[in-house]
């Protein structure tokens, strides 16, 4: 290990320009790393949000994330009403979203989600202080941890939303995802918030999606296709096809860090292998007398690997503390607006680290055979 | 009985479309306790036959046993063990690995063998005092004159007490009063631990000093008497 670590040392410049090469690549990995594990985050407090359930909206709808979010076209209630009578419907709930604060950047759009409280509907999100709302719930409001932080809110009092005064009963849980930011609230009260704001919208119980329980025991995709059927001028997404939208927006992000990888295993494996040839055909006497006093070709061969791959553990671990470097310091910076761009997990701590050992351990690989196999009586001539 | 001997020993090198019997035919058998020299003009062989000897290359033809112990037929590992338990190596360059300290240099065919620190330290330490270097055992090779440098490599090669310490050429590159005093450290170790070593040389006042002298000529044993 120490003779590991004198040997890299040998030759400084040339080792600190190898090491750093990785480092750079480590660095954008770690940060990359750190903002895909947020939208894993994200994605997975959607998952909660859109599991068990089908969303109805107008057939001509544009659909964003898994959820119907109108773009201008509606439903009316009735339709609601309507789909609670197809076989298999335990409820159908209207909903309509205002927004109340647009995002800055990439933080997430404070929004009112107005619907018809439904048992079991938001079961996936667990209710930190109070409670869920109920079946005539008015002028009632269950909050996002984040918005209720913002907001300073508790169970219990009120708060101003829209120049709308709502007591607040309950609080959700910290999910990481999109519902931290949102305000629920029942149906009616929300409607008439949309209205004010949307003053050119005539006045009628209109939704911009409806969201659909099964009876347990049904089976949920044929629901899904039962409804479309049904009822004319909707279309609707069932869990599997959100999860489906959900994944294609993740996949983008998955290949921009499959990328990143692919670069750093490209620049800093070659200058792996370009360092690790040369040091060995510095010390070709040393692995000559080396070999010459007893050392097996296994002995050679784990020393100059266990060179290689130390050269990427150093700069892997240095890659990765500067990355988190720059995470925590992009989450400070953003932290008074109560955005949160970056996510630290295990993963992406030992991700990076692990990935640049194994990288150059394999690129140590040929150099490393290259020394192991040498004739001990060449080796000793040269000079 | 003969620590190594050799019979009908044979090296032969293609250079092109000429061959080369480097070592050609050679008998030769040497006892526990020896201090001999083997000399000749360069390109006799002498060499070769060292590698030969210190199983560090395999013969054409012929067989090399050392200890009882047949090696031609051995695999690289096997041949490595051989070199690791058996053989000590002394070469005209020294040798030392300029990252390690004296010490260290000479504890790393210990290390090969798999002697456990703290027992590999003493040991070198031990080494290291028979040779007179007790005090340079922190420096590294860089702050050593090529006499200490020399003497650090005999103690690593006597560090595993060897059955046979084959040096070559080890008072090439020292002036006349290191090579007088390198060849009677090795003299010294042969009488006070039963050493058995081997000299190549083509230094007549290093091959005089020992007490069996080994002429080789085209590969062929010249002469073989008592110095």
């Amino acid at each position: 290990m120490t003779f590991i670590l004198r040997n890299m040392w040998r030759r400084k410049a040339r080792t600190f320009l190898t090491i750093f090469g990785i480092v750079v690549g480590i660095f954008a990995l770690t940060v990359l790393g750190g903002m895909t594990a947020r939208m894993n985050q994200q994605v997975k407090g959607m998952k909660g949000f859109i599991a068990g359930k089908i969303s109805v909206a107008p057939a001509n709808a544009n659909e964003h994330m898994g959820m119907s979010v109108g773009g201008g076209k509606f439903l009316n209630l009735s339709v609601a009403r309507a789909i609670e009578k197809v076989p298999g419907v335990q409820s159908a709930s209207g909903m309509v979203m205002v927004q109340l604060k647009q995002s800055e950047g990439l933080s997430q759009p404070q929004m009112m989600v107005a619907y018809e409280p439904v048992p079991g509907m938001f079961k996936d999100i667990k209710i930190s202080k109070g409670r869920e709302l109920a079946p005539g719930d008015a002028g009632k409001v269950v909050l996002g941890s984040t918005l209720a932080t913002d907001l300073g809110a508790k169970v219990g009092s009120t708060v101003t939303l829209k120049d709308k005064s709502f007591e607040v009963v309950g609080i959700m849980d910290t999910t990481m995802g999109v519902t931290d930011t949102w305000a629920f609230v029942p149906y009616q009260d929300g409607l008439s918030v949309f209205l004010a704001a949307n003053p050119f919208i005539k006045s009628v119980d209109l939704v911009q999606s409806i969201t659909v329980l099964p009876k347990s025991g049904t089976s949920i995709e044929a629901l899904a296709t039962t409804i479309g059927k049904t009822i004319p001028a909707i279309k609707t997404t069932s869990p599997v096809q959100a999860e489906k939208q959900i994944s294609q927006m993740t996949t983008i992000f998955s290949a921009i860090i499959l990328g990143i990888a692919f670069i750093a295993l490209f620049v800093g494996g070659l200058s792996v292998i370009n360092t690790m040839i040369m040091s060995v055909s510095e010390r070709r006497r040393e692995i000559g007398l080396k070999k010459a006093i007893g050392a097996t070709t296994g002995t050679i061969l784990r020393e100059y690997l266990g060179e290689a791959a130390m050269i990427g553990l150093v700069a892997g671990a240095c890659g990765m503390l500067l990355g988190l470097l720059a995470i925590s310091g992009l989450n400070r910076a953003t932290h008074a607006s109560n955005v949160v761009i970056f996510t630290v997990t295990a993963t992406v701590i030992f991700g990076p680290v692990i990935f640049a050992t194994i990288l150059a351990g394999l690129a140590g690989l040929f150099p490393a055979l290259r020394a192991a196999r040498l004739n001990p009586v060449d080796a000793l001539k040269e000079e | 009985m003969s620590i190594v001997t050799t019979s009908g020993l044979k090296k032969v090198y293609k250079v092109g479309e000429t061959t080369i019997n480097a070592v050609d035919g050679l008998d030769l058998a040497i006892e526990k306790g020896e201090f001999l020299s083997i000399m000749g003009p360069s390109g006799s062989g002498k060499t070769t036959l060292l590698h030969l000897l210190g199983c560090l290359d395999v013969p054409t033809s012929g067989t090399v046993t050392i200890e009882g112990k047949e090696t031609g037929n051995l695999k690289q590992t096997a041949l490595a063990a051989i070199r690791r338990e058996k053989i000590g190596f002394i070469f005209q360059e020294f040798n030392l690995l300029p990252v390690l300290s004296a010490v260290e240099n000479v504890e790393l065919p210990l290390r090969y063998l798999k002697v456990k620190p703290a027992e590999r330290r003493r040991r070198a330490l031990e080494a290291l005092e028979k040779v007179g270097l007790t005090e340079r055992a922190n420096n590294k090779p860089g702050q050593l004159s090529g006499g200490e440098s020399q003497r650090v490599a005999i103690a690593r090669a006597l560090v595993t007490e060897p059955a046979l310490v084959l040096a070559d050429e080890p008072t090439g590159e020292l002036d006349t009063t290191n090579t007088v005093r390198i060849m009677e450290l090795l003299r010294e170790l042969n009488e006070q631990l039963d050493l058995t070593v081997a000299i190549v040389t083509h230094d007549p006042m290093v091959a005089e000093r020992t007490r069996r002298i080994i002429s080789i000529r085209d590969g062929k044993v010249e002469s073989d008497k008592a110095a």
